[in-house]
């Protein structure tokens, strides 16, 4: 069994993907370029949590609630801009603390009852992640574009 | 109301956001042009291998090469890194017990991502500056070797392996990695089992167990400085060629497989998808996370196991040598993934720890003017420039991975099997950096 590669024919053969894989990555760029080549699209800045009929406040508003030892939502994700004012509303039965990992940090504690507002806004662009601590959840992940 | 003051549950072991993830168009154009090079590497390039440790280079000016290597440079160095050891630790001890200790910032900013950025820019300078070692030389002149055992050779690199994966899993798999007393338990075993290795085995075990020491001398193969094999002297020269001078020895591929799969799970364990299958199980999530990390690790050990043999003409004994041969190739690729997913950390947060070093027992103190200076946050203020920086270094790293898989391959593999035994490496390869830009844009 022959295993030899001529080196006419590889070579021929490479010619050929090498040229072919440039083409795809020359349209690929091409569409690349013709799209948005900034921050990935946000999502319109207005709650997607809330129950309607409430007074909303301006900016980003997420409702959380705290019952029987679990919290809603958990592991959301929602956009947000930088010196938006983000809202949270909480509704809770127990003491808990939200930690907000923004720069700076955050800590706002939760005591058991409910109609409690939480207003923070963020200077710099990242992913913001809002945890419970005592329940060890992470309730929503704010992606803060400039 | 708790009395006590609130112990911060950091995700990552530090405080402050995430960077953004990258935007799709970036993901999409760094993975054609990764495929691209692949490809034009395999075809275009090359077809008899030029990269050599022992490849001359250009020695560097006498007076220079002679001060780094005189005695008193390096008891300064040491004595420096060893003060500075001595500093974080009473920052640790008798500084806050809360958030803003400076001990997560050093621990896994300074020290897990400073360490790359120092071995790239000058070589292996965890052997001149750790304080294990400094600590061992100071006893060794006053107490004999109690022990006299040789170190085992067939363990090669296994220990620091166990080592990386120990520090890999405080930071991601552990309950709360940002707890102090969690990073001072993880220095207090680890002081403890260089300095009992050391006094059994001498200071071999430092260059086989010091995870550090291990990560310092992979990383350190991609800098431009190497010591000429024959005269010893330090030399500048192509990274290329400093490459295959990675010591192959048993647990190597290990060693750089931690590295790799800890990064690309990092990633991974950030996704909300992710952490819903966690909260979900009723196993608890220090547990499933273990696994997800050791998946990960296994994952990329297995693959790039599986790439390096599939060739013909080849006898079993070499097919079994071959992944430990071709182990170098994956060094430009995790450190190009470390930096596309540290960056900001290491010049972020590490400006906030150093401010937090000038003032450690968070008294008020302004060393050096730092305590009070402002954190610059440059790079996540512009996020598509930080963007084009995170694919610029994926591609870069997969691109230099190819080129050294390639002239490695031209060297091991027989005449006629040069293209077809390639293909499986670089097909694994283009499988990394794609599922590394994957996981940066974050699905």
């Amino acid at each position: 069994m022959t295993g030899r590669i001529r080196w006419a024919g590889a070579k021929r053969l490479g010619d050929l993907v090498g040229t072919a894989a440039l083409a795809v990555a020359l349209v690929v760029t091409g569409v690349g370029c013709g799209t948005s080549a900034g921050p990935g699209a946000s999502a319109p800045s207005t709650s997607a949590v809330s129950p309607p009929g409430q007074e909303q406040p301006a900016g980003l508003v997420v409702d959380i609630t705290i019952a029987d030892g679990t919290a809603a939502p958990t592991n959301a994700e929602l956009q947000g801009r930088v010196g938006e004012p983000i809202t949270l509303r909480v509704s809770s039965d127990a003491t808990d603390e939200l930690h907000v990992h923004a720069i700076p940090e955050r800590t706002f504690t939760v005591e058991p009852r409910a109609g409690q507002s939480f207003q923070f806004s963020v200077e710099v662009p990242g992913r913001v992640e809002v945890e419970l601590h005592d329940l060890r959840r992470t309730v929503v992940t704010i992606q803060v574009q400039p | 109301m708790t009395a006590q003051p609130p112990a911060v549950v950091l995700a990552h072991g530090l405080g402050g956001s995430a960077d953004l993830p990258i935007p799709f168009t970036y993901a999409l154009i760094g993975a054609a042009w990764a495929l691209t090079f692949t490809f034009a590497v395999v075809a275009f390039a090359w077809r008899t291998p030029r990269f050599d440790p022992s490849n001359p280079g250009r020695p560097m000016p006498q007076w220079l090469a002679r001060a780094i290597d005189v005695r008193v440079t390096r008891w300064a160095v040491a004595a420096v890194a060893l003060l500075f050891a001595v500093w974080v630790a009473l920052a640790a001890l008798f500084g806050p017990q809360s958030g803003e200790n400076a001990l997560p910032g050093v621990f896994y900013v300074l020290l897990w991502v400073g360490l790359v950025a120092a071995s790239l820019l000058f070589g292996p300078v965890w052997r001149a500056i750790s304080p294990m070692r400094s600590v061992y030389r100071l006893i060794s002149r006053t107490l004999p070797r109690l022990g006299g055992l040789r170190y085992p050779q067939r363990w090669g690199y296994y220990p620091a392996a166990l080592g990386l994966f120990a520090f890999v899993w405080l930071e991601l798999a552990s309950p709360d990695p940002g707890s102090l007393t969690a990073i001072k338990g993880w220095l207090l075993g680890y002081v403890a089992v260089l300095l009992v290795g050391a006094v059994l085995c001498g200071d071999r075990w430092f260059a086989r167990a010091d995870p550090f020491e291990v990560y310092s001398v992979v990383v350190s193969r991609l800098s431009p400085w190497r010591r000429n094999p024959e005269t010893g002297s330090i030399v500048v020269g192509n990274p290329f060629d400093n490459l295959p001078s990675l010591p192959v020895r048993p647990g190597t591929l290990a060693v750089l497989a931690v590295l790799l799969g800890s990064t690309a799970f990092d990633s991974f364990s950030a996704r909300p998808q992710w952490r819903g299958f966690v909260d979900g199980l009723a196993v608890p999530a220090p547990l499933v996370r273990t696994a997800g990390l050791l998946i990960f690790i296994a994952v990329v050990a297995v693959t790039f196991w599986l790439a390096a043999r599939p060739t013909g003409g080849v006898d079993s004994q070499q097919r079994r040598a071959l992944p430990g041969l071709m182990a170098h190739s994956l060094i430009p690729i995790v450190v190009g993934y470390v930096f596309a997913h540290y960056l900001s950390y290491l010049i972020e947060q590490g400006q906030q720890t150093v401010i937090r070093l000038a003032d450690p027992l968070g008294r008020g103190w302004n060393l050096l003017g730092l305590g009070e200076a402002d954190v610059n946050y440059v790079l996540s203020l512009h996020p598509s420039v930080l963007a084009t920086i995170k694919v610029g270094c994926v591609v870069a790293g997969h691109i230099a991975g190819v080129v050294a898989a390639h002239d490695r391959a031209l060297r091991l593999l027989p005449p006629g099997h040069q293209l077809t035994g390639q293909l499986a490496m670089m097909l694994t390869m283009v499988g990394y950096t794609f599922t590394g830009l994957y996981l940066l844009f974050g699905g």
